[in-house]
């Protein structure tokens, strides 16, 4: 397909967007330094609002996607309702959305980093999204309120979301069974969670973020909050002239030329090259007011 | 600059997603009332040492594998050999064992690295 656009080509991205794109990684970097404290496991108590595996040595805080199928299994025996957990998601969706997966989250940042190895990306149709809620409806919460503690009867696992992440399989398998293998213990992790883990690794080449887009069932539940969240994206009409770059840049495949607060979105603000859209607050008033300054 | 040729767009049948403050600043602001109650609310779930666990107690149990269910709880093993005594000792501490009168506890000292 030609682009309609005839200077399309030498569209150059404008300085916002320049910034942000260059800004991005070493943001996510520092969020590391969040998500995996050196002192390791003294938040453990708290959930956090990004995709992490608590089984990981250097996790600080505890994985909200664990916790809710942990609070799911509870429900035959005590009915508890996990406060904290719908507070920590609940403020950070509505003050900013999706922007934690696109810029925090450690395991997006894994596939970012995946992605950028040169293979040609394979394009998946927008529908492939909403996956992340039969994942979040089926694995994270009725699976382990049907079965409760018990989970899926395979060796010792009791809750089933756990047994088939792949972020518990890099993050805390991986380390785990390469230790054991240097001291001579063999392969520890089951073959169906290397599995996915090559699985996933493998598809990460090939597609751009699949957990993310496929799967994740917290960044489903965060991107909830895209249409209302404090933190948004503007579409400026005066800017844009119909260059499609916003289209062009995204690597989650949404049309942002038609929409862009949208629940495919992972607010990673590529789209923002262009120019006519623009990372904003919501204010009381009629209109949003720019988060950053140009 | 990687560029994908896109089809033609319309700037004028574009939705230009108003937002408005207020639902977003409501969500927030229920989601910080929620999470002080949840710092400070004291769960009906028992603790090993007696007394209520936290609700940041609960959390931590599961991800130190500290939940202990009461339908889990198995007697223990019975006596090896072929001594009668001892294995009819074991099946009379069986019989006379009560059931234990809690359904699910936390265990704040546990510490499995890996529940998963």
């Amino acid at each position: 397909m030609e682009c309609p656009v005839p200077d399309c080509k030498q569209r150059q991205p404008n300085e916002l967007g320049r910034k942000l794109k260059r800004a991005r990684p070493w943001v996510q970097t520092g969020f590391l330094g969040v998500w995996l404290a050196p002192v390791g496991q003294w938040l453990h108590g708290f959930p956090s609002c990004v995709f992490h595996c608590y089984s990981c040595p250097l996790s600080s805080f505890a994985c909200p996607i664990g916790i809710a199928a942990n609070y799911a299994a509870l429900i035959p025996v005590t009915l508890e309702i996990p406060y904290l957990l719908l507070g920590v998601l609940l403020l950070v969706g509505a003050a900013s959305g999706s922007l934690a997966c696109g810029w925090a989250c450690p395991f997006g940042f894994v596939q970012d980093l995946l992605g950028k190895i040169p293979i040609r990306k394979v394009a998946l149709p927008a529908w492939v999204g909403y996956t992340r809620y039969a994942v979040l409806l089926g694995l994270v919460i009725l699976l382990p309120l049907i079965l409760g503690f018990k989970g899926i009867p395979y060796g010792d696992q009791v809750i089933s979301i756990c047994r088939l992440c792949p972020a518990g399989a890099l993050e805390a398998g991986l380390p785990a069974s390469a230790q054991s293998v240097m001291a001579g213990h063999g392969w520890p992790m089951s073959w169906l969670k290397t599995l996915i883990l090559v699985a996933f690794v493998g598809s990460a080449l090939f597609i751009h973020r699949p957990w993310c887009r496929i799967f994740c069932p917290l960044g489903g539940l965060l991107a909830l909050f895209n249409r209302i969240s404090l933190f948004h994206l503007r579409f400026n009409p005066k800017e844009c002239v119909e260059c499609n770059l916003c289209r062009s840049r995204c690597p989650m495949g949404v049309n942002v030329d038609q929409k862009v607060n949208v629940s495919g979105c992972i607010r990673c603000l590529e789209c923002s090259t262009c120019g006519a859209l623009e990372p904003c607050f919501a204010v009381p008033k009629e209109s949003s007011k720019p988060a950053l300054p140009k | 600059m990687q560029r994908v040729p896109q089809p033609p767009v319309n700037p004028a049948l574009r939705d230009l997603e108003r937002h408005d403050f207020w639902p977003g600043f409501i969500a927030a602001l229920i989601g910080i009332i929620l999470t002080f109650c949840g710092v400070r609310h004291l769960t009906a779930v028992d603790t090993v040492d007696g007394g209520n666990a936290w609700e940041t107690q609960l959390i931590k149990a599961f991800t130190f594998d500290g939940m202990q269910y009461a339908s889990k709880v198995t007697s223990p093993p019975p006596p090896r050999g072929d001594n009668p005594e001892a294995l009819e000792r074991w099946a009379r501490q069986n019989r006379e064992a009560e059931a234990p009168n809690w359904k699910v506890r936390v265990d704040t000292a546990a510490k499995t690295p890996c529940p998963t």
